[in-house]
This record gives C-alpha cells, structure tokens and sequence, in this order.
C-alpha cells in the first residue's frame, strides 16, 4: 500500500504555527496507530495563500483549509479510511494550465527518449502522413494561436501569407532574442524543453514549404545554444530533421545562427538583417517577411514560445487548443512574474485568468506583506496597470485597452516603495541604450525624454515637462519605424496615465513619495529615537554622520550621497527619510 | 495599375508606386528629409508620415508602395504636429551654425525648419562632440551636422559599391563614419568621388574648400594664373544662377572668369581631344598589334582609377596609360603654352574646375602629375566652389557678355565636350579609332547605343570586317558587371566579351559628378547631358583629332601620338593599393 | 544510428523511459545559478557511493524560480514530491531519510506548479 502524507502548512500572515499543529496531528496519527502508513510533513510552500492552516494530503491530491485543532483528529480518521471531508475541501482552486512548459522539469531535455515518451514527434509524423501543408495550416486556424511575441498576430495567417508567397526557397527562422528585461520564458523553454521547438518549427516549415530554418538564439543564453545544439543532433541521427524525414518526402534541415544580444534584434526584419550578417536595423515594411525575408525569401519568423504549442496542438487538435482561453486569445501565456512578488518564476496560466489571481494566488502576494501599487507588464514596450484594474484578465485585448501590451511575457509586481518617474526612467533609458538609431523620432526622441524625466527626478521638472513627454511620445509613436521606437513610450504614458500626481508631487513639492528619486530625500537622525549604538556611523559609505555618543549624531547633508544605508541599518527607527 | 485616393483626389498609378511618388502625381508634396529620388528610402527621418482614413496608425510615404483603394491623408493638424516635433527633435541635435555653414540657402534640413515656421528651440541641444575629418583633402566629413539619414552610406555602399562609409554606434550616439574604428576617411576604401557630399541633405559631408587658395593666387601680381573649365561643369554651373539643368553656360564662364582675374582662360575639352588621340592610338595600337591588352579601358576618371587600383589591380594593365584630360590641360599650360608665350612655369598657377571632389585627389596622385617638372594642375576646384567665387567677385553671370577662351589650349571638338557624359569617352574614342583604322568617315557620328542613363551599356561596331565590341559603365555598382564578364572570358580562354570599356564613377558621368550642384536626379542628369549633346551636335568640329589646334600641338611639340615626349608628358602609371591604409 | 519511423514513435511514446526511483535536479540557468550543479553532484556521488538504486538526472526549468535548486524525488511506495530551496546539506537529508529511510524530510516541499 502507498504511504499517505499530509503536508500542512500555515499561510496566515501574522505567525506560523505550523510546528504546533504538526505535533497535534503527529499525535492523532499516534492515536490510531497509523505511524507506518501515514506521515506528517511541514511543508515550505503549498502554493495556496490566506487560507490559514492549510493541510494537502499526498497522493490523492486533496487540499483542506482553514484548519484549526478540531478538525485534526476527523482529517487524520478520514486519511486513514481514504474519505474526503467535503465541508473543508478548497473550492475554485486558481491553477496554472501547462502547455508550453508541459515538459519543463519534466523531461530530461538532454535526452531524445524522454521527449518521445511524451508523445514527442508524432505531431510531425501526423502532419506528414496524415495531412497536407493546407490542412496544417486550417488546423492552426482551429486553434486560434496567437504569436507569442508581443504584437499576437494570428500564427495561421502567418503561414498561410507565406505558403502562398512564391519563392523557391522559404525560411521558418525561430526567434529567441528575448530581451525584455525581467523575461526569460524563451530560455527556459529552449533549455528545458528543445525539441518541442525543434518539432514545432518542422511543421512549421511543411505547411509552408521550406526546407530550410534558423534558430536565432542570442549569445547571452549559452546553456540554451547547447542544448539546442544537442536536441539537433539527436533530432539528425534519428531522421527527424535533414533528408526525407521520417521517410517522408519533406526533408528540412535547421542551424544556429547567434546575435549578439541587441534588443532590436527581436524586430523581424532587423532579425532577418542579422542573420544576413548586416547591422541589425530594422527596415521598413512592406514588403512583409512572409512575401520577401531573409535573403529576400518568403520567409516566417515565429517566437520560442509560439512554437512549443504547435506539437502539443497535433497533438490533442485544434478544438483542444481553442477551448482554453478567451474569445479572441486562446490557449496559455507563460509570464515571467518578478518583482516585489513572493514567488517569482515562471507562470503558465489560461488566458482570461485575471493579474490579482497570477500575482496573489499563483505569485502568493507582495513580499513582506507590503502594498502592491502596480503591475508592469509587457516589458520596455508595455505600461503599468494600477491596483484598481488588477480584476482584468489577461488576454491581449485587455491589457492593450489599459495602454499596457501583453508582450513577451514580463510582469512585474511593484509595491509602495516604488516610485513610478523612477519605473518610467528605467524602462524608457532601456529603449534609449537598445534603439538602432536609424530614425529620427526613436533615436532623438527616446533620449530627450530620458533627460526630462531625469529633470523630474532630480527636482528641476517644470509642469510644461509634461506637456512635451506627451508631444515627444506622440511623435515617437507616429514616427518611429519599428515596434521598438513606437512602444518605447508606453511606459511613460501609461503611468503620466494613472500616476499625474506622483509626477506632479515630484515637479511641484519636489518630493519622491516612494523615496527612490535620491536628490528629492533626505535622511535626518532623530535624537529622541537615536540609541547612541553607531550602526549607521560605521554603515555610513562616505563618513557623512559624525558626532559623539555624548551629544548624539546628525547627517551632513552635504556629504550625504542619500544611499539608505543608514535607514536600513538602523534598529531603532532613528533614520527618518523624508 | 492601382486606383486610391490622396487627400480626397483620385490616383492612377503603376503597381508598387509609393505614397510618396503618388502624391507628387497630384501635386501633392509630401516633406521628406531621407528620401533621395536616386535612392533607396532608408526610411530614417519619420517625416514623410501619411495617414489612412479610419486609422490610427501613420505610415511612411517613402516606402510605402500604394494599394488599391487606399485612402491616404496626408496633411491634417495631427500630422504636421508630429511632423514638427520630428523636425524639432532633429533640430536638438544638430549645431545652430546655419550662418558659417557651406550648405547655407541650400540645406534640407533649414528649408524644413523654415517651411514649419519653426521659431524657438523647443527641447534641449545636446551636440556629439566628434571633429570633423579632414583627412582626404578632397571630402570632409562633419559628424556633428549629419541629421542620420542614411543617404551617404546607402550611396557609397548600393550605388557606389566602395563600402567606405558606414554608421557607427547606435542609439543616439549613431554616427557616419568611415568603416571600421579609428580610421579616418584617407585610410578607408573611399574613392573620393564625392556622391556622399552631393546627396547629403545638411552640410555633414562637404567639398574641401580651396577657393582661399585660388583668390590668393589671384591677387599675386608675380602670378600667371591660368584656368580650365571642364566640360559637365558648364551645363550645371546655371543652377546655382537659376538657370535650368543643362543651359550651356561655357562663354559666360569665360567671362566671368577673365574679370576675376585670371591671365589665361583654357578649356579642359581641348585636354579631352588630346586624351582622345592619344587614348585612340592606345587602342589603334593593341587592336592591331597586342590583342592580349584588350579590353583597354578608360582611366580619366580619377575615382574609377582609384577604386580599380584597390579593388581590381590585376586589371591595371588594360587602363588606357593616359592622363585624363584636365592633367593634360595642366601639364601643357606649363610647358607647351609656356614656352610660346616664354612665361616661366614656377610663376605659373593652374586652376581646374571640376565637376568633380576626387581631381582634387588627382592632381597630386602620382609623380606623373608633376611632369612639367611642377605640379601641373595647383588646384582643382568643385562647379559649387566656382559658383561661390563667382558670387563672392560680384559678377553677374546672367548679363555677361559672352567671350572666347585663350589660344592654344582652347580650342575643342563637339567629341571633346561629350567627355562630361557617360559614353561620351567612349563615342569620341570611336570617332578617331575608326579614322585610324579605315582611313575613312563614320556614315553616323552619334552612337545612341552608349548614350543615356542605363547603368550598363552595350555596343558593337563593324570596323574593317571586325566588330568591336564596347561597354560602357556608370556608378561604380555597375562595374562588377563588366569586369567579371571580362574575367570570367579571360579565364575560359573565350573570346573577350568587350575590347573598350568606359567607365565614370559617378552616375551619368561628369555632369552628375560629386562636386556639381546640389539636388541631382536622374531628370537633371538627362538635362545637363542633353547640353552636352547638343554643343557636340551643332558644332562643326566633331573628332578630335581633326582640331587644329591638337595638330598644331603634335606638330610643334609633340610629334605624334604615343612619342616619347607624349608619353614623357602626357601618360601615367597605376599601382596597386591597400584598401584599407592602416 | 537507424533512421526512425512512424511506428517507431509511436512505440516511444507508450513507454515511459523514466525509471519509478529518481532524483530530478533542475538543471537550467536559474537552477545552476542558485547552486544546482552541486547539488546534482552530491546526489550522483552519494547514490554511487552508497549503491542506491535511484537515477539521478537533470531536467529544465519548472518555474519555481524562488525555490531553486530544485529537486523532485520519487521512490517506491511513496507519492513523488518537490523539494525548493535544497543545499547539499539538504540533499544528504533527502538522501538519507527520504531516499532510504522514505520518510519526508519537513520543511522543503513544495507544491508542483500543476498537477500531473
């Protein structure tokens, strides 16, 4: 007989007091004698939060909250008898739904096998045999994929543009230049899972009719080139790449191509420049990559994560797919939740699910219990999303309604102690160091910006300021040729947007409300809290705090380069910031 | 064809037209300040931004190719809103020195600023710090006024096919610059033909200005200064004067020349019926005698000798050995002419103007260009920089009356005035070598087979039962094409595909030479070659060699073609060069 | 190596290669970076050492950035389960009083972000 475990688990904030409910249970468990068949664990996470005591029974899957020590000796009884306690059992349970990193921490991605052992490759054997490009493509229309990338261009229409485009050679090009800061779904799905991309581009290139694809992985992500390296040769030796796949008629053949790392790069057609071996700017469109790419071929260029759902979509079908999500963005979004969010890491949720539930039931809240003010998400070319629109649910219609975009899959979880001029300048200097500087409005416009909002930030803003990030960010987003320069300014206008006053608060009573902006605070000792223990003395980078333990110690503001070291330090609360 | 509409008014264009081109259809102008009728669009400034009825979104008129039932804006509130931020954005990062800049009354970027009535600076000036290269002596480059546009790369990589200029960094620290880091643009490929500086919207890639040296040789009472117009510059010169393209302007020049000041006033044409003597005997000779030195190929193009000396040195021995015509002009004055009017040479200055950057380069390439013993020609100057001087002495070229140039290197054939139009070298060759060969007349002078604004053109001519086959180059991108034919010919062992080959650097030859007036397009190209040709055709003179003038010189001076005193004076040799000199 | 066909595929896809006793470390850049190569050490040296029937391997990344390394064990008779926030120290713990002694070790496990 299989052991039974119950993990518990204390998810109230205040104290934990699951070591005194584990001895009430190890007791009940005593009680009955079932020492040998069932064991009580503490568990670190049980990815439920405010629910109080919260016990999961191992291997059934049940979970119970809100337990206290009246329920201990009925649970351990019901265990034991393999009963379910309905009146306790959690309800509506917030769960992530897993297609893109269905074998992510699954398989061992260095090994063949263990893809094939998840079904790996009959997608490509199904299409192969059983259908046509044509029908591929219809297939795809089914499912209602969406280009993962940022910008959710129906895949189907992609292909489908391509497949009628005449060339006598086509290219399928995998695009894993992930730049987004705080992004790194592309790399973990190449890391953790090649093949389903390998698979994903091969019927990518039947229904389109090439025979020939690139990955285009940035030189930053080593153990993914590796990895794909190794996926490759194992995906040749075993005929399912090269010559006549599969004993096929389709023979399609992929390499690696690096870049070296330039954000931009992830714009198609400066992609398609890079690959060539040319400075990777963008060109202008038309004529589109699906009708004149990559050495003037049609050519499709699909991101990391849009490709690993193809297989999974032969492989379950198109209805499959198009029944998880929204109505007009279907299947999953895998985000990369980061900030001031307990659980950072990677997420993979249906469409529709809303930004509280990621960040509070999957994320597990805000670190240290502190006020979640926003949530960023899209990247360089996203916007902020304030506390009252949390319900949205993430679908590409919602977020780019809230002047935010899906993106690549950043989202990252902001709380009172940040300043949102600081956000907007640190997303909008990303822009500034990535743009190409091939026109005008991205290049001069992004670094005029910058230095206005540097201007806000340092005390020297004037109201007027904001009239001309408003005008500089129409232009940029009228005039710039790519995405890269377009989006640049969603950042900022999205928090002018939601957060006026924390703008205004700098430019007018040149005060930072999140402490960030170090030329508009202050750090002063306060003598009546202050121990006299010399902690922010000896912390103190630059000597700025002198004095004795007689007369106490103040803060020469001169010297003062408003690092924080000393409000951190402190024990007493002395250090006051303001 | 496709049928949309602009602003309210219906279009009919050929497939593939741009918004932009469209536009100009109806009369509508749309502003641009990246886009080059010669060029690609790169797409750079944003300026050129239209709107489609129903959507947010702006799209760029330079590269957008019209499609059917497109409803185009191009001009409301929003628009010209976006468009002068654009501009002023552009302004915040280019030096406010329209009054000390060479591009002053002619720059793109000013008449912009002037049209949207832009008055005050609205964002910071932030200025790169990057000095200007002066490297060449020829083209400088002045970093800190280039606005980005991408023009001078695009036309010294696609058109150009040198690959010297490139951009350097990116973001807003974007900068032209020769290829490759830390080198100047002496060191790089460059060829000095200027196209760079004749496209460039802004004052970011100008001539080297030598008009200080010539208004000082001209008032050194100890000085002979004597000059020489060549042949494309006289039918550009009247732009700057506003007369249209291709208002042949020769005897005014003269004129105006003369009231500056200078002693002699020659014609380079008359050099051009000597290169073509010479140059025709050259080819007589292997014709006839060493066929295995065919194709000869023309060098009086000093850009073209360049760019072969460093991308195709193995071809150095099928260049035509004789100086281009200008040189000849020089090295005469300050021995022939000289001698008869007993002027000693070291008080003599010669002045060449040019249509062209690279004769600046020319004149001091090689030892031969010191033959006379000094250096022959002591300056060359742009047709920009003459128009400037013209200016600057107070002459009103329109009212002038017309004079004659100075005996005895003056005088020119209507074969010599073509030398300043793509296959015009070529077509005057021609005249003289079938002379040589036949003894006998061409039925038809004008061989409209190599005239014309195509890249690459073809000809074959029966001489004596042989035919002759010519090609005819324009734009550097378009000598692959002829070199590899010869190459790949040479190296099967097969028949030569060409026995002559012309080639001029700059497209359409001399009249859209890089130091010619500003705002070339094919149109104009057309235009000043169209001057050309009809000076050739209403003059009585048409070959060369029947100038009296060049008998006279064989006569007195030299003796004949190829003689030793010819060869002494009047050829040069080529060597091979590094692409890149460091 | 023998070109694969349909059929071939088809067979793979039946048999489920892993073994029902392993130790899976996750092996990408966020697993490596917070120490999982030693912990991947650990347990490959202390399973040779002690001749534990277990295999131990490497998988990618399941998302649990917070709780890297990870590792999840499954031995007989036992439900699998995922350990966060392992140490070698926590390895040998795992090692000897989960792997051997099939006791859970307290304190380390978390949910699987999906039910399997």
């Amino acid at each position: 007989m299989e052991k039974k475990v119950i993990l518990i688990k204390d998810t109230g904030f205040k104290s934990d007091t699951t070591r005194d409910i584990q001895s009430l249970f190890l007791k009940a468990i005593r009680d009955i004698g079932a020492e040998e068949s069932i064991q009580i664990v503490r568990a670190a996470d049980l990815g439920i939060y405010n629910q109080g005591v919260v016990v999961k029974i191992l291997p059934d899957n049940t979970v119970y909250t809100h337990i206290n020590s009246d329920n201990i000796d009925q649970i351990v009884k019901a265990v034991h008898k393999g009963e379910v306690l309905e009146n306790l059992l959690l309800k509506d349970r917030v769960e992530q739904t897993r297609i893109v990193l269905r074998n992510c921490g699954v398989i061992d991605p260095e090994n063949i096998e263990e893809y094939f052992s998840k079904g790996g490759y009959t997608s490509i054997a199904k299409c192969l045999f059983d259908l046509t490009p044509a029908k591929v493509i219809k297939e795809m229309k089914k499912s209602g994929l969406r280009g993962r990338g940022g910008a959710g261009f129906p895949t189907w229409m992609k292909w489908s543009f391509a497949a009628n485009s005449f060339g006598d050679e086509k290219y399928v090009i995998c695009n894993a230049d992930e730049g987004d800061p705080g992004a790194y779904m592309d790399r973990s799905v190449l890391e953790g899972d090649p093949h389903s991309v390998i698979e994903g581009m091969t019927i990518a290139g039947y229904a389109i009719g090439a025979k020939h694809g690139y990955f285009y992985i940035r030189a930053e992500y080593p153990l993914a080139i590796e990895r794909v390296e190794n996926a490759l040769k194992q995906a040749y030796e075993r005929g399912l790449l090269g010559k006549n796949i599969l004993g096929s008629d389709f023979s399609f053949d992929l390499e690696i191509r690096l870049g070296a790392g330039a954000f931009v790069c992830g714009e198609e057609t400066a992609l398609i420049a890079s690959i060539e071996g040319k400075r990777g700017t963008p060109n202008p469109r038309p004529p589109y990559p699906t009708d004149s790419g990559l050495w003037k071929k049609p050519s499709i260029i699909n991101n990391v994560e849009t490709l690993a759902n193809i297989s999974a979509i032969f492989q379950k079908g198109g209805d499959w797919f198009s029944s998880i999500g929204t109505e007009k963005s279907k299947g999953t979004k895998v985000f990369a939740v980061t900030g001031k969010v307990k659980n950072s890491g990677l997420v993979e949720i249906a469409m529709g699910t809303s930004i509280k539930d990621i960040v509070y039931n999957i994320g597990g809240g805000v670190l240290n219990e502190k006020q979640l003010v926003a949530v960023q998400t899209g990247g360089p070319s996203g916007g902020v999303i304030p506390k009252k629109h949390l319900d949205t649910p993430v679908s590409y219609e919602h977020l780019q309604e809230l002047g935010s975009i899906m993106g690549s899959g950043g989202m990252i979880v902001m709380d009172e102690d940040d300043c949102m001029v600081d956000i907007s300048k640190f997303y909008l200097k990303f822009c500034v160091d990535e743009s190409c500087g091939k026109c005008a409005p991205c290049r001069i416009g992004g670094y005029q910006m910058l230095s206005i909002l540097n201007k806000i930030s340092e005390g020297e803003g004037e109201l007027e300021d904001m009239d001309k990030l408003h005008r500089i960010s129409q232009a940029m987003q009228k005039a710039s040729l790519c995405a890269l320069g377009q989006t640049a300014p969603n950042p900022v206008i999205s928090t002018l947007r939601y957060f006026e006053d924390e703008y205004k608060q700098h430019i007018i009573d040149k005060k930072c409300r999140a402490g960030k902006c170090s030329k508009l605070i202050q750090y002063t000792i306060n003598p009546d809290k202050c121990k006299r223990c010399r902690l922010c003395v000896t912390n103190c980078p630059v000597s700025a705090i002198t004095g004795d333990r007689e007369h106490g110690y103040t803060i020469d503001q001169e010297k003062c380069i408003r690092c924080g070291r000393c409000f951190e330090v402190c024990k007493f609360e002395a250090i006051a910031r303001v | 064809m496709v049928k949309a509409k602009i602003n309210g008014i219906t279009v009919n264009v050929p497939e593939g037209t741009t918004i932009l081109e469209a536009a100009e259809k109806v009369q509508i102008k749309i502003p641009t300040l990246c886009k080059h009728p010669d060029l690609p669009p790169t797409a750079s400034c944003g300026i050129c931004i239209v709107k489609l009825v129903g959507s947010n979104k702006m799209l760029r008129a330079c590269c957008t190719p019209i499609e059917e039932n497109m409803d185009i804006i191009t001009h409301d509130p929003e628009i010209v809103e976006v468009r002068r931020t654009v501009i002023e954005l552009i302004l915040s990062k280019h030096p406010n020195e329209c009054l000390t800049c060479g591009r002053n009354g002619n720059c793109e970027l000013q008449k912009l600023a002037e049209e949207f009535g832009i008055r005050t600076s609205a964002f910071q000036q932030f200025l790169p710090d990057i000095p200007p290269d002066t490297s060449t002596g020829t083209i400088v480059l002045e970093p800190r006024k280039c606005i980005s546009c991408g023009r001078c790369v695009t036309v010294c990589q696609q058109n150009q096919n040198v690959w010297a200029l490139c951009f350097m960094d990116r973001g807003f620290g974007t900068r032209i610059s020769p290829a490759g880091d830390g080198v100047s643009l002496s060191e790089s490929p460059c060829v000095k033909c200027g196209q760079c500086s004749a496209h460039c919207p802004t004052g970011a890639i100008f001539e080297n200005d030598d008009t200080a040296k010539v208004w000082k040789a001209l008032q050194d009472k100890d000085t002979y200064c004597a000059v020489q117009i060549a042949p494309a510059v006289r039918v550009a010169i009247g732009e700057a004067f506003g007369y249209k393209p291709g208002a042949n302007l020769t005897k005014k020049i003269y004129a105006a020349l003369r009231r500056m000041g200078f002693n002699a006033v020659f014609d380079t044409n008359f050099g051009a019926d000597v290169t073509i003597v010479e140059e025709a005997s050259e080819f007589v000779q292997r014709f006839t005698e060493t066929p295995e030195k065919l194709p000869l190929i023309t060098s009086c193009c000093p850009s073209w000798v360049d760019f072969m000396e460093k991308f195709h040195p193995d071809m150095k021995e099928n260049f035509s050995s004789c100086k281009s015509p200008h040189a000849i002009v020089g090295v005469l004055a300050k021995t022939f002419f000289a001698k008869k009017r007993r002027i000693d040479p070291a008080n003599m200055f010669v002045l060449s103007v040019m249509p062209c950057t690279s004769k600046k380069y020319e004149i001091t390439r090689s030892d031969e260009m010191y033959s006379s013993g000094y250096q022959d020609v002591d300056v060359s100057i742009t047709t920009r920089e003459l128009a400037r001087m013209i200016k600057q002495a107070g002459i009103n070229i329109n009212d002038i009356s017309e004079e004659e140039p100075d005996h005895v290197l003056g005088e020119y054939s209507g074969a010599a005035t073509i030398f300043g139009v793509t296959g015009g070298v070529m077509e005057a060759a021609l005249r003289t070598a079938y002379d040589y060969i036949t003894g006998g007349k061409l039925k038809n002078v004008e061989f409209e087979n190599v005239r014309g604004i195509e890249g690459v053109k073809e000809g074959a001519i029966p001489v004596n039962g042989f035919t002759v086959k010519v090609a005819v180059a324009h734009g550097l991108s378009n000598v692959e094409y002829v070199l590899n034919k010869v190459k790949e010919a040479k190296r099967a062992g097969k028949e030569l595909p060409y026995h002559f080959i012309e080639v001029m650097a700059c497209p359409g030859g001399c009249i859209g030479g890089g130091g010619q007036p500003y705002g070339i397009t094919d149109e104009i190209r057309k235009k000043r070659g169209e001057g050309l040709y009809d000076e050739d055709h209403n003059c009585k003179l048409r070959y060369s060699h029947e100038n009296p003038f060049v008998k006279k010189l064989y006569e007195e001076f030299l003796d004949k073609p190829l003689s030793e005193q010819s060869h002494h004076l009047l050829h040069t040799t080529y060597v091979k060069r590094p692409e890149y000199q460091k | 190596m023998k070109k694969m066909t349909r059929d071939d595929l088809e067979k793979c896809a039946q048999n489920t290669c892993q073994s029902t006793q392993y130790i899976k470390v996750g092996m990408s850049t966020c697993g490596i970076a917070a120490g999982a190569q030693d912990v991947f050490d650990i347990f490959a040296k202390e399973v040779k050492t002690r001749d534990i029937n277990v295999n131990v391997c490497k998988t990618g990344c399941i998302g649990m950035c917070h709780a890297e390394p990870v590792v999840e064990v499954a031995v007989e008779g036992l439900p699998a389960v995922m350990y966060g926030g392992v140490t070698k120290e926590v390895a040998l713990r795992i090692l000897e009083e989960h792997v051997c002694g099939k006791r859970f070790v307290n304190d380390h496990i978390f949910d699987l972000p999906v039910r399997r």
